[in-house]
């Protein structure tokens, strides 16, 4: 039963593995929010599912490259939108930018007039499918802060980090994007009461 | 103080980061003492907090089953 003492170099290799089963399970922990988000950044489930698994290779791969203390969950999605970037998305032309005006209430205005009084109640009345396709329909760019913001409950800092933009553009990116959001939303409203 | 009415865009600039809870302890003083005062505002605030949570209420996904096994095949392998 008395060993020798391990060598330095073995110990350290024990450490080390101990370490990354660590990391691992600490990662998977994020699963389900990263495939949240993977499924409103590209346009089927397939290619979300694929999108994961990346993300997920290529973390376990790079484990070495997160330091411990640092934010996990940042680190794993900054990985997976770079990796969504890297599937050759992009050139996309962005949808010219209106002043604001009474278009941006619209939607608050004709989701009012149809009734109900609890703003639940108001909200509820847009469907889940009118959700998710409104969201597919805003450009990349804008959509990526509003996914990593709003379904992934990232703080602006987080976001900026993640994409690698400054704290004002993930500011007015999002602020375009949740007006896309809206307008597209407003749509479908006149498109159901008409 | 009363109603803005029309959007201005004093409002609309704290309006964003409040719903987000981003704003400094003192922007947040600033934002509430406008809120508690403009109706219409505080009506939109309202608005746009219900939403945010409803996109997210919306995009509430399992994930499947498979998908879920694929990436525990992909962690090292216990000695
Ligand atoms: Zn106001």
């Amino acid at each position: 039963m008395t060993e020798p003492e391990p060598e330095t170099a073995a110990r350290r290799i024990a450490g080390e593995a101990r370490d990354r089963i660590r990391f691992e399970e600490d990662a998977l922990q994020y699963a389900d929010q990263v495939y949240r988000v993977a499924r409103r950044l590209v346009p089927s489930r397939e290619e979300a599912e694929d999108l994961v698994q990346d993300t997920y290779t290529r973390a376990f791969r790079s484990w070495r490259s997160f330091t411990q203390g640092t934010n996990m969950r940042a680190w794993l999605f900054r990985i997976l939108t770079n990796l969504n970037i890297d599937r050759g998305r992009r050139n996309q032309r962005t949808p010219d930018l209106q002043p604001i005006e009474e278009g941006d209430y619209f939607l608050y205005n004709r989701l009012e007039e149809t009734g109900g009084s609890e703003d639940e109640q108001v909200v509820e009345k847009l469907s889940q499918d009118g959700v998710v396709q409104a969201l597919a329909a805003i450009p990349h760019d804008f959509r990526d802060v509003l996914v990593l913001v709003d379904i992934g409950e990232f703080s602006y800092r987080d976001a900026a980090q993640i994409l690698d933009i400054p704290i004002g553009t993930v500011m007015s990116r999002l602020h375009r994007g949740r007006r896309i959001l809206k307008h597209e939303l407003a749509e479908q409203a006149v498109g159901q009461a008409s | 103080m009363e109603d803005c009415g029309d959007p201005c865009i004093k409002c609309e600039e704290l309006l964003q980061p409040y719903v987000d809870r981003e704003l400094t302890d003192e922007e947040r003083i600033e934002a509430e003492a406008h809120l508690a005062l403009c109706g219409y505002c505080a009506r939109r605030y309202r608005f746009e907090s219900t939403l945010r949570r409803y996109v997210r209420k919306c995009c509430e996904e399992q994930m499947p089953v498979e998908l879920k096994e694929k990436l525990l095949a992909l962690r090292t392998p216990l000695l």
